[in-house]
């Protein structure tokens, strides 16, 4: 039987031979359709239909059905994922005999063709975005916008739903009651805000205390370090979030001791990266050491409303030590002369000389112990108290944005109403539209408010009604009914897709009028408004909620390496890995560089504490700043410790997470989710009695899982010299790390670096990449098939502008989908 | 990525028709909290944590019995004499090294309610039992809203090692609802008021409430009645979305009927706090209230509070002691500082007084709510320099529904462990349990006089 087998295989191949010289000679067209039936199907039948049958169906699929070309445009997906199987080489699986390559790639090229031509013989499709509300990152952006306060009050709502990758997917952002009742409150008190100020509030306490510290203890001074101790163990960061403006008593408590005759140890109070005081803590000996348990400084300092960065740290700790220290400007104090020896010297009478000198050795090493080190010393806890003397008075901006006329004036009330309503719902407001917010206005009048309050009330009707929490958009009259139904949205719509997409936030006076002139679509006004848009530091939303849910950067805040593990891995590391990626993404919008940087550049920003993570030297300071990778062995975001975090597990590595990151977010390769009942690896034996590699690859034995693990698991262990927090390591354990590899088809690689090289070859793949995930947030819906056409044509377009970020942006805009919109029947 | 065929239909189905079949319920929806018929009032438990030790023989009272002395420490609670019951020479066994080594805080926090010696461990792997205040949160679990507040004054996170070794989580927790399963305590009074009462502000005055409510009833006629329009010109997809809404509409306005019409329902006598007052005091009493009305309204039966985690280094500035306090209660036998921490327990025992003032003064079926619970007050160690577990500081407060009889200073036989009262309390509000830790049976003395 396997002779047989064999036989008829060769005979097979040599056969192929003719065919696919046939194949390449003959390009595609309708003519071609014998082709089908005289090579593709008899393909199909030797090597898929075996398990893809009407009656097996293995993977749900089966080919069988498919007997001459007219099956390929109806069924365009299935397709696509037999090239890809095929391609790839997971499919035929591993212990059935592989049909040889040039067969496989011109069955593949002739299909592809065929899926191409079918596509494009469609009806092109913008597709149609239901009715989003907005998420609670627009919603804060726009209150702030609007009103001119800038207080996040959606940071208190229920956590939006995700879909596709993304938080301002409509079908998926649902509103529930709940939500609502949010709505209304936040109404209230962001106009409150807006026309009467901020309410007075009692001072409160606010504490930042980790967890007990363990890092290194160094016996003697450094005389190379961070002076500043901001990336030192033992400092503290916190993010507090201040409820007022006002002047606040910032107080920070040490823990450790100094060795006797230490000058006073000097704490560093840091606001928001700046070094706001030094303050001195002299503690007397207890007689063995200066014990600074519970040591406190506390100083006052007035700060703005919303969140800042306060530090404590220990500025030049190694200086005024000791001189036995040997570090850097040693203490000038008198030094005390220390426990004398005799006093663990308990020489028993009789006591030989040999003997003498044992307990001697062993008195000098119990003393060595019990010398303070030279960096025993960590900040408890940093508190805030206040605000005191708060600035509780109303900011004149958002007044004047408001109250557009005096309450003398004649139709004040309208006027104001309108106006706001015109930014609020984002198009002109009619005014049977506005008669009952007037009605409320005026009847809050009659019931004896004052004409503030009732203007109040009127604003916080604006705010909870449909028209502005959700964008629903409205479509250009059609001057000729055609049956595509596909019509451009209106220019409102326009602005607000775009001010959304750019900013996160409501679209500004200039979009609005823009759009009520009509101009906003003529292509030279457009893209002038899409570069003032993208200079704006409003663009900035683009890093935080783009990139920060693209890259997935957002899980770094809950990701929680552990702490035995990683003891190096501190609030302030995982600020700085977030920070590098986002100036990373943030210089390349600002620069207009080329997207393929993200895949290989061989430059990051770092500041001193992620410098000396990655080992770079000569960084300083907690600025960030733009840094040389020649030389290491980083080299575009894959190597970033922020990305190589959150693809990992708290305790290790998970190739199999990192080669599933990388396929979905940087190839365009969605993985499935895992079969029912997979067993679990063995963590304990991990490390212990066979590297992860081992284990794995045991695992993989497993044809349900082999399929796409065989995918995913060599590319996670080409980054394997990257520990779970992006350290770069040669061990595991006790084991040597092994980062090479081969993908599924048959492209060998050493390492990360070679990796990346290849998987940089297929720029495409990463290009349609990025634009099928900015798309999906541009337009705020998941894509569809036929919207293939539109990524493959704006990835081309990129292509030919040399890759340029604001190029990406500009065809998303111009695209089909973002343009227009399917007509929806209105009873259905 | 594209998306090929399926997409997903039944989350977002289910999410869409979710609105209309499984609403959640609003808090402000809950009718007045259940109680008021019940015809005997419910037992409430609540434990007091003071960490550090005291100056034991300023906290012991002098006599036996009724006639038993005010000690320094104790006199703050004098006007409470008649409600409440010192016990004396209980021990926490547990809490001792046994061959473990230091780390007597660690051990005396975890063992407290849990009477169980905790695993030496600063790892994930931690071990200790249930203690006794989830034992009594598991019976009542089904009978009122909320089963047992955790609360403490300094900020918990419950990994990492924070004393010799042994895990934080031991120190900052001392309720355990099961061997690895600490219950780390809340620190914010707005998120303890907000999981008892919503997020309401109660502290506006009524017509204030009033013109609020009426207020938002005519922005939400207002916006029910545009939406209606609204949908009449959209698709299917865009309808289903706005219909979400309206149902929020409609639900916040019977939400605001209800309230209106339902004038008896319990409304918490205190501003919603929004935050952590910045005087000890302040933040302390304003624990306090919480568990007031917490067991006012019957939200809850069961309570464990945390003046300071074992080896806190809170000063206390406001009574003039600058030193931090664990450093403090390792004293050496200097006068000075015996003397500071008698300040300290003084000060404590005055804010506990606070506790049983208000409990006292609130009336409920036949006595008060005071006479309705039983309060422990105490620690783990007895004092601070020698980290000794025997002759705890020890008392219990309120008359436990007549289960306890008070006034009485109780001196145990030496070494009685404190699980025994334990169980005794357990059997007092009926939840039955047989052994808890190391206990060796029920405390007795308790009811008899």
């Amino acid at each position: 039987m396997p002779a047989m087998f064999l036989r008829n295989l060769s005979l097979f191949a040599g056969l192929l031979c003719v065919v696919s010289l046939r194949l390449a000679a003959q390009p595609v067209s309708s003519e071609s359709k014998p082709e089908f039936e005289n090579t593709i199907r008899p393909f199909l039948v030797k090597n898929c239909v075996g398990c893809h049958s009407d009656r097996m169906k293995a993977g749900d699929l089966s080919l069988q059905q498919f007997k001459s070309a007219e099956s390929i445009a109806p069924h365009t997906d299935i397709w696509e994922i037999v090239v890809m199987k095929l391609m790839d080489g997971t499919m035929p699986p591993k212990g059935i005999p592989r049909p040889p390559q040039e067969q496989v790639e011109s069955v593949a090229s002739w299909i592809r063709d065929a899926v191409t031509q079918a596509e494009l013989a469609s009806k092109p499709d913008p597709g149609r975005v239901t009715a989003r509300r907005l998420n609670r990152a627009e919603y804060n952006n726009t209150i702030r916008d609007l009103l001119g306060v800038d207080f996040r009050p959606a940071d208190d709502f229920p956590q939006d739903d995700s879909g596709y990758g993304f938080d301002n997917i409509g079908d998926v952002l649902s509103l529930s009651p709940v939500l609502l009742e949010k709505y209304l409150k936040a109404a209230e008190s962001a106009v409150k805000l807006a026309v009467f100020g901020q309410e007075k509030m009692k001072p409160l306490a606010l504490r930042a205390q980790p967890p007990g510290r363990e890092f290194p203890l160094h016996p003697k001074a450094k005389k190379d370090y961070d002076e500043t101790g901001l990336s030192m163990p033992n400092a503290l960061h916190a993010n507090m979030r201040f409820p007022g403006e006002g002047k606040y008593k910032i107080r920070v408590a040490i823990e450790g001791r100094r060795p006797d005759g230490s000058e006073p140890v000097q704490i560093g109070v840091w606001i928001d990266g700046k070094l706001s005081r030094v303050l001195e803590i002299d503690q007397p000996s207890d007689g063995n050491s200066i014990d600074l348990f519970g040591a406190q400084v506390e100083f006052e300092t007035h700060l703005t409303a919303g969140d800042h960065w306060i530090a404590g740290t220990f500025v030049r700790m190694f200086e005024g030590l000791p001189p036995s220290y040997e570090g850097p400007n040693p203490s000038r104090r008198p030094i005390p002369p220390g426990p004398d020896i005799k006093r663990f010297m308990k020489i028993p009478p009789g006591a030989t000389e040999a003997e003498i000198t044992d307990i001697r050795k062993r008195a000098e090493e119990r003393m060595r112990l019990i010398r303070v080190p030279a960096n025993r010393l960590w900040v408890h806890f940093i508190e805030a108290t206040g605000p005191y003397e708060q600035v509780t008075a109303v900011s004149s901006d958002s007044r004047k944005q408001i109250f557009v006329c005096s309450e003398q004036a004649s139709a004040c009330e309208q006027k104001i109403l309108s106006g706001f309503a015109r930014r609020a719902f984002r198009r002109p407001v009619t005014a049977a539209e506005l008669k009952p917010y007037l009605e409320l206005v005026q009847s809050s009048r009659k019931n004896g408010s004052t004409f503030d309050e009732a203007i109040a009330v009127g604003l916080q009707a604006v705010l909870v009604s449909p028209d502005f929490l959700f964008r629903i958009e409205k479509t250009e009259p059609l001057k000729v009914k055609n049956d595509s139904a596909a019509a451009p949205i209106d220019q409102f719509a326009l602005a607000t897709r775009l001010s959304y997409f750019l900013w996160s936030s409501t679209p500004d006076d200039e979009l609005l009028r823009l759009a009520e002139q009509g101009n906003l679509r003529k292509p030279e006004i457009l893209s002038v408004q899409v570069k003032r848009m993208l200079k704006d530091p409003k663009s900035r939303t683009l890093v935080e909620n783009f990139a920060g849910q693209w890259l997935e950067l957002r899980r770094l805040e809950s990701t929680t390496p552990d702490r035995e593990k990683f003891p190096e891995f501190d609030d302030y590391l995982r600020m700085s890995m977030r920070q590098e990626t986002e100036t990373f993404f943030e210089n390349i919008i600002r620069n207009d560089l080329s997207i393929l940087e993200m895949v290989d550049a061989r430059y990051t920003f770092a500041n001193e504490k992620l410098a000396d993570f990655y080992g770079i030297p000569g960084v300083k300071g907690t600025e960030f700043r733009k840094v040389d990778l020649k030389g290491t062995p980083r080299k575009g975001i894959l190597t970033h410790a922020s990305i190589l975090t959150v693809s990992s597990y708290a305790t290790r590595t998970s190739p199999t997470i990192r080669g599933k990151w990388i396929l979905e977010n940087f190839l365009n390769e969605p993985i499935p989710p895992p079969p029912p009942n997979v067993p679990a690896l063995d963590e304990e034996k991990i490390g212990a009695s066979g590297s992860l590699r081992e284990q794995m690859e045991e695992h993989r034995t497993n044809p349900v899982c082999a399929s796409c693990h065989a995918k995913m698991d060599p590319i996670g262990f080409g980054f394997e010299n990257f520990s779970a927090i992006g350290a770069y390591r040669t061990k595991d354990g006790n084991f040597e790390i092994d980062a090479s590899g081969a993908l599924p088809n048959g492209r060998e690689f050493k390492g990360s670096d070679d990796l990346i090289a290849i998987l940089g070859e297929d720029k495409n793949a990463f290009v349609e990449c990025i634009t099928d995930k900015m798309l999906t947030y541009a337009l705020g819906r998941g894509l569809e098939r036929y919207d293939r056409r539109t990524v493959k044509d704006i990835a081309r377009k990129v292509a030919a502008n040399d890759y340029r970020f604001s190029n990406l942006v500009m065809e998303i805009i111009n695209s089909l989908p973002f343009q227009k919109a399917r007509q929806e029947r209105n009873k259905s | 990525m594209i998306n090929t065929g399926k997409h997903l239909s039944r989350r977002t189905i289910l999410r869409g028709v979710g609105a209309a079949i499984a609403l959640p319920m609003l808090d402000a929806m809950t009718p007045a909290f259940a109680g008021t018929t019940a015809p005997k009032s419910p037992t409430r438990l609540a434990f007091t944590y003071i960490p550090n030790g005291v100056t034991i023989n300023e906290w012991k009272p002098k006599g036996v019995g009724k006639d038993f002395e005010f000690t320094r420490i104790l006199k703050p609670l004098q006007a409470h004499r008649e409600h409440l019951m010192v016990l004396s020479n209980l021990e926490h066994h547990n809490a001792n090294a046994l061959g473990d080594g230091g780390g007597d805080h660690a051990r005396a926090g975890a063992c407290f309610l849990t009477g169980v010696h905790p695993k030496k461990t600063a790892g994930s792997d931690i071990k200790a039992g249930i203690s006794v205040d989830q034992l009594a949160a598991k019976h009542f679990a089904s009978t009122t809203k909320v089963s047992s507040l955790e609360l403490g004054c300094e900020d918990s996170r419950t990994v990492g090692g924070c004393d010799s070794g042994y895990s934080c989580a031991y120190t900052n927790s001392i309720s355990w609802r099961g061997p690895q399963t600490p219950m780390p305590p809340e620190t914010n009074p707005r998120i303890v008021f907000e999981r008892l009462f919503g997020d309401d502000d109660f502290g506006a005055s009524p017509e204030a409430r009033a013109r609020r409510a009426n207020q938002r009833k005519s922005i939400l006629d207002l916006v029910n009645s545009r939406t209606q329009k609204l949908v009449q010109d959209l698709g299917p997809s865009d309808r289903r979305k706005l219909d979400e809404y309206l149902t929020g509409v409609r639900e916040l306005e019977q939400r605001i009927a209800l309230a209106e019409k339902d004038q008896t329902s319990f409304k918490p006598d205190i501003e919603k706090p929004s935050g952590v007052p910045v005087a000890f005091a302040d933040y302390i009493k304003l624990m306090f209230d919480l568990q007031v009305l917490a067991f006012q309204a019957d939200v809850t039966r069961v309570t464990t509070f945390l003046f300071g985690r074992e080896a806190s280094v809170r000063t206390y500035n406001e009574i003039g002691v600058s030193d931090p306090h664990h450093p403090l209660s390792h004293h050496r036998n200097m006068p000075e500082a015996i003397e500071k921490i008698t300040q300290i327990n003084v000060f404590h025992a005055g804010l506990y007084a606070y506790f049983l003032d208000r409990l006292k003064a609130i009336p409920e079926g036949d006595g008060t709510l005071l006479d309705h619970s039983m309060l422990v007050y105490g620690g783990a160690i007895c004092d601070g320099n020698s980290h000794s577990h025997d002759n705890l500081p020890l008392l219990v407060a309120g008359k436990g529904n007549g289960r306890l009889h008070p006034g009485r200073h109780i001196v145990y036989e030496n070494k009685t462990p404190m699980t025994n009262l334990y169980l005794t309390l357990l059997d007092n509000m009926n939840v039955p349990v047989d052994s808890l830790g190391d206990s060796t049976g029920r405390l007795p003395l308790l009811t008899e006089i």
